[in-house]
């Protein structure tokens, strides 16, 4: 039961990863700021700046 | 306990010899579809613990003590030190597009057998190898791109050519996955408002993102998926309409021209608006059906029905022209080796590397796991009946313009199938017809809706089929999307150096112009490929896989000279077999596309044999030049390639014998602080 947890867990962790969520978290964590309407559209348009530089894998 | 170790390595490996044995030596019979899984899985497990390890510890010498460019430079964006199995997910999903889903079934035309080695084999020494190599040397120097490290470690040529390699095989990918996408939907009314709608949907989910609920994007991606679920239903309703079908039934080249203009569309607006959300979408689905399908396979285990080899590695195959070898090789790129993952190994994913041994799951496991997406759609493609994969692959200028001829020819073969069968097949799936529909996805798609049909019941196999197409379509509009983009941000730099700005990205008459030129680019190629009597694929896909493959080539110049920077001729062989195999392969099939003197096989021969007929009407001209300007294309790639090639070669001779600079340009060694429970 506690593997199937961690393994959940790991799975929730791993979709929010590629769903930038993790990534706002940190973003805020590190300018130290609350989430807003406004702090998610300056995080989403730095990310996505920088990671559609790149193209898409075929 | 050491001899429980052995003897558990002994079983893994000795499964995965006596699976491939199976499978390669098994005849007259068809095998379940559990012979090629274990193969694969065991084969795979045992080359990661062992192979994998090996290149880790003594040709890499990773060092956990050694602090990487993600904590050293750690920013909480590009730079962060990530869980590896989150980083793995992360970098899986970064990689695994549609190429190891359409490569193996297009080479299914040759059996079961060359491809399925192929994947396993190829991704074992090769790709693998390729993705592992290029995410540490980028990790050990601070996250650079290929395009740098070539400009580094082999010179200012090679990094030049890297770029315009790149450019180039982005306007070959767009164009062959936009005709991918042309070819299952055309006369479709049901894929068509299905694929249609994902566009409104995605619209919806980036403004619910950015005004209604910013950050949710687990929670808008889930909404996103319910509604596109509803949409396959919708396009059901559409289909039956005897108003609504008729504006959706559309024709090969309206659909070209409509996902043209969507490119330069989608390319031009706010990437929140439709990318970014359709990206997240498009993942999620991704990972969420290579799941499914992985469940679905080890439920029903369907038998093969196609058999280990096809008449048609003779070179005379009607999906493709060309033997076996090289054209393999070529088809399946992604799944096998692909160049294109050393842009992702050097892309964001070694910004992210917490430890420098996690690059052994994420470099090596992932590319695993993407050849094991491979596998399963090589079978999800050879559970097909063997007359009705052909119906569905062969263009009619091979196999006759109606049913009854295009039954009669691939009969005829040796593969039965009746006008009648695949009328009804068309019926059940809730499609008019699936004679001709080259390209591999609605092949693909019928494959897979045959397995999650057994696993759910029959009734619902039209949903199923277009469930996959739409999964399909999803991601590759993204790809087209993104690709633009992309495409333009490299032409702007490009045109910076005459016109400056043209180089300014918020300069709307530039982004206008940059755009359109981009896809007028792969829109040509596309428009070629729909007006081409045989099916486009079978020119556009052999010259993608010779362009990724010659990328790949580029990517193990790269490596090589940076293992013979660290250790000499010594371990250089891990990266300089697979670059001589491609080389090989690739020039090899570069040289027969262009010079072949088999219309069906080389461009020239084509152009020539349209001129011997002497119809000089516009679209036989077009023909012939089209054919002509393939021949160009495939040429100046090889020519990039075989340059940067010499190049290595003048530093690969400088390093052994001495003369040429052998310094590392790796970031200097700064121990790590970092714990693992901040993992």
């Amino acid at each position: 039961m506690t593997l199937l947890r961690r393994i959940g867990r790991l799975l929730l962790a791993t979709l929010r990863e590629i769903g930038d969520e993790n990534a706002y978290q940190r973003h805020l964590a590190a300018r130290g700021c609350q989430h807003s309407g406004a702090e998610w559209r300056r995080f989403s348009e730095e990310r996505h700046r920088a990671k559609y530089a790149n193209a898409k894998c075929c | 306990m050491k001899l429980l170790g052995y003897l558990l390595w002994g079983a893994i490996a000795a499964t995965a010899a006596f699976c491939l044995g199976g499978i390669a030596l098994i005849r007259g019979e068809h095998i379940n579809s559990i012979w090629l899984v274990l193969a694969a899985a065991c084969t795979y497990i045992t080359a990661y613990r062992f192979y994998g390890r090996f290149v880790a510890a003594r040709v890499m010498a990773l060092d956990d003590q050694r602090a990487t460019p993600a904590e050293r430079l750690r920013n909480g964006h590009d730079f962060e030190p990530t869980n590896k199995w989150i980083l793995l997910g992360h970098h899986f999903a970064a990689i695994a597009g549609p190429g190891p889903l359409v490569g193996p079934v297009l080479a299914a035309q040759f059996g079961y057998l060359p491809g399925t080695l192929w994947i396993v084999i190829g991704a074992v020494l090769g790709g693998a190898v390729q993705d592992f190599v290029i995410l540490f040397a980028s990790m050990r120097r601070d996250g650079k791109s290929l395009g740098k490290m070539a400009r580094e470690e082999i010179g200012k040529v090679g990094g030049f050519i890297a770029l315009v390699t790149v450019l180039i095989i982005m306007v070959i990918l767009l164009a062959v996955v936009g005709l991918v996408v042309v070819n299952a939907l055309k006369g479709s009314a049901w894929g068509t408002f299905t694929i249609a709608a994902t566009m409104p949907v995605a619209i919806f989910m980036g403004l619910y993102l950015r005004y209604w609920r910013p950050g949710k994007v687990l929670e808008c991606s889930a909404i996103g998926f319910l509604l596109v679920l509803a949409s396959i239903f919708g396009g059901r309703a559409v289909a039956a309409s005897a108003g609504l079908a008729p504006m959706f039934t559309l024709s090969a080249m309206a659909l070209a021209i409509g996902i043209i203009v969507y490119g330069f569309l989608a390319s031009a607006l706010p990437v929140w608006l439709l990318l970014a959300p359709r990206d997240y979408l498009s993942t999620f689905v991704k990972l969420g059906v290579v799941f499914m399908l992985a469940v679905g396979i080890l439920i029903v285990r369907p038998e093969l029905q196609l058999p280990p080899f096809t008449r048609f590695v003779d070179g005379t195959g009607p999906i493709f022209a060309g033997k076996v070898f090289p054209f393999c090789f070529i088809t399946i790129a992604c799944g096998a080796v692909s160049g294109f993952h050393s842009l992702i190994s050097s892309g964001t994913t070694p910004k992210m590397i917490a430890k420098e041994w996690h690059a052994v799951p994420v470099g090596y496991g992932s590319m695993l796991m993407e050849s094991f997406v491979a596998i399963m759609a090589m079978i999800a493609a050879c559970v097909l009946q063997p007359g009705v994969y052909f119906a569905v692959n062969s263009p009619a200028g091979i196999v006759g313009a109606t049913p009854a001829a295009a039954a009669a020819t691939i009969t005829g073969w040796g593969f039965p199938v009746t006008a009648a069968t695949m009328a009804q097949l068309a019926a059940d799936v809730g499609e008019k017809s699936l004679f001709f529909r080259t390209g591999g996805a609605p092949s693909l798609a019928l494959g897979m809706a045959h397995i999650f049909a057994r696993t759910g019941g029959g009734a619902v196999i039209g949903f199923w089929y277009h469930f996959a197409i739409m999964f399909e379509a999803l991601f590759i509009l993204t790809i087209i999307d993104a690709g633009t983009r992309v495409g333009r941000f490299m032409l702007q730099d490009l045109l910076s150096h005459v016109a400056p700005p043209l180089g300014r990205m918020t300069w709307m008459p530039g982004v206008i112009v940059t755009s359109a030129m981009v896809v007028a680019a792969w829109g040509y190629f596309l428009i070629q490929g729909v007006r081409d009597p045989l099916g486009g694929i079978n020119s556009l896909w052999p010259l993608f896989g010779i362009s990724n493959q010659l990328l790949a080539g580029i990517a193990f110049c790269v490596a090589t000279t940076i293992l013979l920077k660290m250790h000499g001729a010594k371990y250089a062989w891990i990266t300089f077999a697979p670059l001589v195999w491609l080389v090989t392969v690739t020039f090899t099939a570069g040289w027969q596309k262009i010079f072949s003197p088999l219309p069906a096989v080389g461009f020239l021969a084509q152009a020539d044999k349209l001129v011997a007929a002497g119809a000089a009407s516009p679209a036989t001209q077009t023909l012939i030049f089209n054919a002509r300007l393939d021949a160009a294309v495939c040429g100046v790639l090889m020519v990039l390639v075989a340059t940067i090639l010499i190049d290595s070669f003048r530093v690969w001779v400088g390093i052994l014998l001495g003369t040429a600079n052998t310094h590392i340009r790796e970031a200097p060694f700064v121990p790590s602080r970092l714990q693992a429970e901040e993992l």
